[in-house]
């Protein structure tokens, strides 16, 4: 039967082409809309590492005219936060804080390894402020201001991309090229496994922390549970009189990930609606030709049935030859889009290329299928003694 | 072999009522070869139509071969035509996408018979109609004659034991509507083949064992 319908595909071939490329079309769409939809999913089900509830961010701007007064003014608002009991923990982070739109790169090196690698700069109570769990080691300490290196922790995929399956731990790294000789080489001390610091879809990356220098002035605080504008006012008020022409701006975590969040999702979303526009009138197109091819064949229907095909048969038939049409397309479609993990375009796993163009080859089937079924399901019920009879 | 008793066929519509057939009795035994002939419209086609189980009649029992065909389920009458039934008709009806052999094939696709087996038969069946060297020739490279005997091939592939012609010669020229004619004798008295044969045409229906003429929706003799 297969044969029979590749032998009237081919012989229509000029007539099933323009279906074949809007097939073709569709695919190519629903693959983009998977591929991006699975690449986001997947990393958005990965854990953050971090806890953004009732934690805040604060930029200070101490117009401190040098780090000794820096330092102090600093101190002063760490005495200052103590005596809220509505502030459970806080800790002076660079301005790269999680969800903040700054961000801070520097190669790292081990073993001619080179990479890049966001450095963020944080207090040792930072895991305290995100809840986060160091998962081999532990997080630096007071103590480490003793040795003559910079303790740092860093995440699992940084790791593994240096160490691969080694113990990290204890081992010293690089500050890349360019870096100036008198620095302190930095010594893992510890490693986390997730930290999703731009927004909730970020893939696994590389991420390196380090004690924080006098000139951070961005704090993380993780609040009591409930705190809102009052504490917010209190906190700004009083924190903005301990110095001269002192400024401060306090932002709620949770808000500010959500913007980044939105940053993803509304491209996304965008283009889920731009290509459901797309499908829908690909799928109209298919339903207008699959109906005209079938009016056009209605003598041949008829033959059939007198032939002693069955309703379903004739169904069938129908759906098979558009299924076959659409493996053509889909073929066409598979073979540009195989290109993706093999040429390693956009940096994206192949797992999630092989599993967009699954899903969009089963979409397309069951496109072509709803399409394709009631057309198909007409050209069953047509009675033969009348189709045989028109002109 | 076939029975009709007090067949009838009235088409309906919202205002109009038509009787196609009035109380039709017709028995055909085994072998025979009867022609039915009558002016336009009387219900000839739509008789043969009735026999050959592509309409139900509006009355009245169908009988095929010791079997009652009244209100058998979409798969058996398929089935029933498939087995049992070969049509031929006027305009031949060849799928014009498809090479000779696979139309002479096609009631085979129906039956799960093996690809080189379906081969095997369509080629006998041309070879018996004479067109065995146009086996990979399409509908639209033959003359009339040719695609009638094509469509005569596709009836008899599957070796059925009912032949119905509908009007047969009615798009050929004498002599290419008595080369048909004489396939379909042959296949009368050589195969046993019981024929119907709907006509327009006197000297032909005088080469069939027996006439029946339709007036009207009604038979006359």
């Amino acid at each position: 039967m297969l044969k029979h319908l590749f032998k009237l595909i081919w012989k229509r071939k000029k007539m099933n082409f323009l279906m074949m490329f809007e097939i073709f079309f569709s695919f190519l769409i629903l693959f983009a809309v998977w591929t991006l939809g699975i690449y986001n999913y997947q990393n958005y089900a990965r854990p953050s590492g971090l806890e953004t509830d009732n934690v805040w961010v604060a930029f200070f701007d101490f117009n401190a005219p040098n780090d000794t007064i820096k330092a102090e003014y600093k101190e002063l608002v760490r005495q200052q936060l103590t005596r809220y009991r509505a502030v459970h923990s806080f800790a002076f982070t660079s301005t790269n804080a999680p969800f903040t739109f700054s961000s801070m790169n520097n190669n790292v090196d081990y073993n001619k390894k080179t990479t890049m690698s966001e450095v963020m700069r944080v207090e040792p109570d930072f895991p305290k402020v995100m809840n986060m769990k160091v998962s081999e080691g532990r997080w630096f300490n007071e103590t480490d201001k003793a040795g003559n290196y910079r303790p740092i922790v860093i995440t699992r995929h940084l790791k593994e991309e240096l160490f691969g399956n080694e113990s990290a731990i204890g081992k010293t790294l690089g500050n890349g090229d360019g870096a100036n000789s008198n620095d302190p080489k930095m010594k893992v001390v510890g490693v986390v496994d997730y930290f999703k610091h731009k927004d909730d879809f970020q893939k696994l990356s590389n991420c390196i922390f380090q004690p924080s220098d006098i000139w951070d002035d961005t704090m993380v605080m993780k609040v009591q549970e409930g705190s809102g504008a009052e504490l917010e006012a209190q906190i700004s008020k009083e924190v903005a009189r301990l110095g001269k022409d002192w400024s401060i701006e306090i932002q709620q975590m949770d808000n500010m990930k959500s913007n980044r969040n939105n940053l993803v999702l509304v491209p996304v979303l965008i283009l889920l609606i731009v290509c459901s526009f797309l499908v829908f009138n690909v799928a109209l197109g298919l339903f207008g030709v699959l109906f005209q091819t079938i009016s056009r064949r209605k003598q041949e229907i008829g033959v059939r049935r007198a032939m002693g095909a069955t309703q379903g048969a004739i169904l069938w038939h129908f759906i098979g030859e558009t299924a076959v049409i659409a493996t053509f397309g889909l073929i066409l479609g598979v073979f540009f889009a195989v290109q993706f993990p093999l040429l390693n375009v956009f940096d994206v796993e192949a797992g999630v290329y092989l599993l967009g163009i699954l899903m969009a080859v089963i979409s397309v089937y069951v496109l072509v299928s709803i399409c394709a079924f009631y057309p198909s399901r007409q050209a069953s019920v047509m009675q033969p003694a009348i189709v045989l009879h028109e002109e | 072999m076939i029975h009709l008793k007090n067949i009838e066929k009235v088409y309906r519509t919202a205002t109009v009522e038509t009787v196609a057939l009035n109380n039709i009795n017709l028995s055909v035994e085994k072998g025979e070869f009867v022609s039915i002939m009558g002016p336009s419209g009387c219900g000839k086609s739509t008789l043969l139509n009735i026999i050959g189980l592509l309409d139900e009649p509006s009355k009245g029992k169908v009988e095929i071969g010791g079997k009652y065909t009244n209100g058998l389920p979409d798969s058996q009458l398929a089935h029933f035509r498939n087995q049992t039934l070969g049509f031929i008709f006027q305009s031949f009806h060849l799928i014009n996408d498809l090479p000779v052999l696979d139309n002479v094939e096609l009631p085979l696709l129906y039956r799960k018979v093996s690809s080189s087996e379906r081969r095997r038969l369509a080629s006998e069946a041309l070879e018996k109609v004479g067109l065995s060297n146009r086996m990979k020739h399409y509908p639209n490279q033959l003359s009339g004659g040719q695609k009638q005997r094509v469509a005569i091939a596709r009836a008899i592939v599957g070796q059925p034991q009912i032949i119905l012609a509908d009007e047969p010669t009615g798009n050929l020229d004498s002599n290419m509507g008595n080369e048909i004619m004489d396939i379909l004798t042959t296949l009368n008295q050589r195969d046993k083949a019981t024929i119907i044969m709907v006509t327009h045409d006197e000297n032909m229906a005088k080469r069939t064992h027996r006439l029946i003429r339709l007036f009207d929706g009604s038979q006359v003799s």
